[in-house]
């Protein structure tokens, strides 16, 4: 679609290597539960989020469904779908491309939710419920950008979608549910204020981005940039290959992960990495194996390895480290490796 | 033009030379998209930005900063949606501006998330609405052009890094200024015609370099310098496109295919002092510092350039430095040296320090006035907030509460005859959504950093129970900001804010010692306080004020300090802001300058003595909490 602006090239973005691995494990397994990315101001958050929209793969879904239900997943169809299989009705099954779906800080609580079809209300009296960005979101990544930013009111909705990967809508005499399976992203600049700790917690994994300091990447990004700015259409389209082979990795990726096997002694690592940096809780433990599970499919491999879980820890722990007032957040790379190297 | 012109031709504007360029830029380059104009009231700002149609052919759309989201960005047409019985888009402000120029003036008093919405907008030309049942995406192309008084509050710096540039509005001659607007006045359009040429010559050197741009090119050596320099003064990689874009701009300007190292330095002062680390000092003079010896090219780049700026600061510098300009052209074929870059970098710093000094004059308040007069609070209607209960509207509302609407108008559809809709409602049958939105608290505390006795552990109170208040603001909401005051002046140290960590950045260290100017505390901070209760409408503003209550430098000279304080204090009149004394007197005799000072203040009053940080925090929290 013209109106949908270009977008900066996955591929072009020079540095910056934890924030990409930290969005294509998230493709690779949704079940992460998406990323925060702190940082301060132009480190290329927002554009680094919304470049992977160009590199996404496609996914099955039932034909015609307003909610995109994953195709074969009777267990998740939303009521629309439910309702045609008991009429006896085929669910054909078509691609659909994931997408990056923006939830502005402007947006309004009755819209990212869904709320009652105007339009249907006016024309027949009856009411029907009409789908909001959360619906929109579902199977997709759904981005919010300076999400510290965000109200009060949108941040509960969107904890208690994340937390059951269900919309539950009880407003405007509309009592309806549908399934809200998305990954969420998140940027912000710290100095603006800091999360809810309940919203921080749902992130699966976290990281903090610096500044680039070193002149000559600097000059090199900068000269990207202006490139880019010259012709963006061009730009991209000199770079199809690189994406299509990004694509490519991630489904691949998408592909291998249930054959990705993690034996017991990467549960052992797992266990005693969150044990050596004291969180509590199993969250942490689910989801680094996740993560570790996911690098190693991305990285085309059937076994995790000690690797998969030093490139994954850091993502995993860094927000639930139980730190200290004022000491500088983020996890010992060394402490990390001791601790491996230990077992 | 049979039309009386209503505003100041741009070429007529007084001096203002920073902001002019600016403003070139933006209408030049498509990639210069936002603007930042600084610059204390009286200084020709509006008059500048508005002016920007008379050589541009675009419109300037005056956008309000207390607009709501649903005008700005576009929202449900209630009336069309009824009538047309499907949901319709008005457009907002924004789409108004597709095209033109966006002009805001006192920027930082729109609500954040708007600002950063339309931030957002304007430098990807994309807007995302996704409200009520309206959802759409639209483009725009619009050039947002911002004012901001850095006596009011200011904005952080990830806002101000997504302005491409910021120029410094400069005091100019007054007498010139009054002059040429009184000309204006008595016959706007015989300034108009005196000035048609140059507007004409205007028009044509824009159009010119627009024209240019595309094929202005730049040498690695300068792009290097740029990303050099940005490193150097602690910019994000904003920061060194919009030099490069700018740069560009400025050789197209002056006709050239080529940026030159004038061009960068120029530059670097519209896109670097907004995004400058303050705690990085600008960067210093080449060791040992050059003398203007026979070398001709250094003593140029040494010496002209404060020629330049001494013009452009003092007197309203009318000419253009064209021939300048060509003679440094020829210098610039040359490859540049690591001396070079080094003098570049000291010229860029100096000017800097030139920016520092105005910067600071600026906060010293005009005369010691209080403002009679009680400020309506302004009701929040931007639609934000959770859905409560609906309500008839009070007047024109956008807000509408339909499932009520739908259920008022239910009753009298078998009288109400329509064979187009299924439902006919009329205006009574409207509602509005009645939204309710937590309100948290913000506290200023305000603290005497003058060297009296007891100072230090004065502050590591103070300190204590900030950062003991915030730690428990997440489930409290409250910001928590501190100004201090010391020597001659009164600064905000940390503004309002909800972090921790940023605090705590901020704090680390505080200086003390010297006099006690605490009527100009006082004043300053309750007018900054005061612009930030008109942006965050619902928030529970207070000031707690930490000091004996002894002041020893009036505002007005000769005056006796303690007295002004005590008058002054009876004179300000916050009806939004809470005030809280907490004296910091110790030891005998004890005075009750403090005492007094809050009974003036109608201040809650309580001492500091033997209270730890921990409970202070408490006593203040129960204060608020009432």
């Amino acid at each position: 679609m013209s109106d949908v602006p270009a977008v900066f090239p996955f591929t072009e973005i020079i540095g910056q290597e934890d924030m990409k691995r930290a969005l294509l494990l998230n493709v690779i397994d949704p079940g992460i539960g998406g990323v925060l990315i702190k940082g301060e101001k132009g480190t290329a958050k927002s554009t680094t989020v919304r470049s992977l929209d160009r590199v996404l793969p496609t996914r099955t879904v039932v034909d015609g469904c307003p909610f995109r239900c994953e195709y074969g997943r009777k267990d998740r169809y939303c009521p629309y779908c439910l309702e045609k299989l008991e009429k006896g009705e085929e669910l054909r099954p078509v691609e659909c491309r994931m997408k990056v779906v923006d939830l502005p800080l402007s947006a309004t609580e009755d819209r990212v939710s869904g709320t009652l079809d105007l339009e249907h209300v006016l024309k027949t009296g009856t009411k029907r419920f009409e789908p909001g960005v959360l619906a929109a979101a579902n199977g997709n990544i759904l981005y919010v950008d300076e999400v510290n930013l965000l109200d009060d009111h949108l941040v509960d909705l969107l904890l208690d979608s994340a937390a059951m990967g269900v919309n539950y809508v009880e407003r405007e005499g509309v009592s309806f549910s549908h399934p809200a399976k998305f990954v969420l992203i998140g940027t912000m600049n710290p100095e603006e204020g800091d999360l809810r700790p309940q919203l921080l917690d749902r992130f699966g994994l976290s990281l903090d981005i610096k500044g680039e300091k070193d002149v000559k990447k600097r000059a090199a990004i900068v000269k990207k940039r202006v490139e880019y700015d010259m012709d963006p259409e061009a730009f991209i389209a000199r770079r199809v290959k690189d994406l299509e082979s990004v694509t490519e990795t991630i489904v691949k990726g998408k592909r291998l992960l249930p054959e990705v096997v993690a034996d017991d002694s990467v549960i052992d690592m797992v266990v005693s990495v969150t044990t050596h940096f004291g969180i509590d809780g199993h969250r942490a433990d689910i989801t680094l194996l996740k993560a570790a599970k996911a690098n190693a499919a991305l990285e085309g491999r059937c076994t995790v390895t000690k690797d998969d879980i030093i490139a994954t820890a850091e993502l995993v722990l860094s927000h639930r480290l139980r730190r200290r007032p004022f000491e500088e957040s983020g996890l010992d790379r060394e402490e990390l490796e001791q601790c491996l190297k230990d077992l | 033009m049979s039309e009386r012109p209503v505003n100041l031709p741009f070429t007529a504007v007084v001096g203002m030379d920073d902001c002019k360029k600016a403003l070139e830029c933006a209408l030049v380059s498509p990639h210069v998209k936002t603007v930042l104009i600084r610059g204390g009231t009286g200084a020709a700002k509006t008059v500048l930005s508005r002016s920007l149609s008379g050589i541009s052919g675009k419109k300037v759309v005056n956008c309000p900063p207390n607009i709501g989201e649903e005008e700005l960005f576009g929202g449900l047409d209630v009336e069309a949606t009824v009538s047309e019985g499907r949901p319709v888009m008005r457009k907002g402000l924004l789409s108004r501006a597709d095209g033109n120029i966006l002009y805001v003036d006192d920027i930082d008093l729109m609500e954040r998330s708007v600002l950063s919405g339309l931030l957002t907008a304007t430098i990807d030309r994309d807007v995302v609405v996704e409200r009520g049942p309206i959802s759409s995406r639209y483009r725009v192309d619009t050039v947002l052009v911002a004012t901001i008084n850095p006596m009011d509050s200011d904005l952080s710096d990830h806002m101000l890094d997504r302005f491409d540039l910021c120029a410094y509005a400069s005091d100019e001659d007054s007498r010139e200024v009054l002059k040429r607007l009184y000309d204006f006045e008595m016959s706007p359009e015989s300034l108009e015609s005196r000035f048609s040429e140059e507007q004409e010559a205007e028009m044509k050197k824009i159009d010119r370099a627009a024209r240019i741009l595309p094929i202005v090119e730049m040498s690695d050596e300068l792009l290097n310098v740029i990303s050099e320099l940005c490193a150097k003064v602690g910019a994000g990689i904003r920061g060194d496109l919009a030099m490069v874009n700018c740069s560009k701009c400025l050789a197209a300007l002056n006709g050239r295919d080529t940026v030159t190292k004038k061009d960068v330095e120029e530059a670097a002062i519209l896109c670097l002092p907004h995004r400058r680390d303050p705690t990085v000092q600008p960067p210093e003079p080449p060791q040992p510092p050059e003398e203007p010896d026979g070398q001709d090219e250094d003593g140029e780049d040494t010496e002209e350039p404060p020629d330049n700026n001494d013009n452009d600061r003092k007197d309203d510098g009318q000419e253009e430095q064209d021939g300048q300009d060509e003679e440094e052209s020829r210098n610039d074929d040359e490859p540049l040296s690591m001396e070079d870059l080094e003098d570049m970098l000291f010229e860029i710093g100096r000017q800097f320090r030139v920016i520092d000094y105005l910067g600071s004059r600026t906060k010293v308040p005009s005369r010691t006035k209080t403002r009679k007069g009680r400020r309506a609070m302004a009701v929040s209607a931007d639609g934000t907030g959770r859905y409560a209960r609906s309500r008839e509207p009070l007047g024109r509302t956008s807000d509408i509460a339909f499932d009520a609407t739908v259920r008022a108008a239910a009753p009298y559809q078998n009288v109400r005859h329509s064979d187009q809709v299924s439902i006919v409602i009329e205006k009574r049958d409207i509602r509005e959504k009645v939204r309710e939105r937590r309100s948290g608290c913000t506290i200023m505390f305000l603290v005497d950093a003058s060297g009296s006795l007891g100072v230090r552990k004065r502050m590591s109170t103070v300190k204590g129970a900030i950062m003991s208040m915030l730690r428990d603001s997440y489930v409290r909401r409250d910001r928590i900001g501190l100004s201090m005051f010391r020597r001659d002046s009164c600064e905000v140290i940390l503004p309002p804010t909800k972090s921790v960590e940023y605090s705590y950045r901020c704090l680390e260290e505080l200086p003390t010692g010297g006099k006690t100017p605490l009527g100009e505390a006082l004043l300053r901070t309750e007018e900054y306080m005061r612009s930030y209760a008109r942006c965050h409408v619902g928030e529970n503003c207070f000031i707690v004020l930490v000091t004996d209550g002894r002041a020893n430098v009036p505002l007005e000279e000769g005056r006796n300090a303690n007295d002004e304080v005590q008058k002054l204090a009876e004179d300000l009149d916050s009806p939004h802001i809470g005030w809280i004394v907490v004296d910091a007197g110790a030891g005998f005799p004890h005075f009750d300058n403090a005492e007094k000072l809050a009974e003036k203040l109608e201040a809650r009053y309580f001492r500091l003595e033997d209270l730890d940080a921990d409970r202070f925090a408490e006593s203040i929290r129960n204060v608020i909490d009432g």
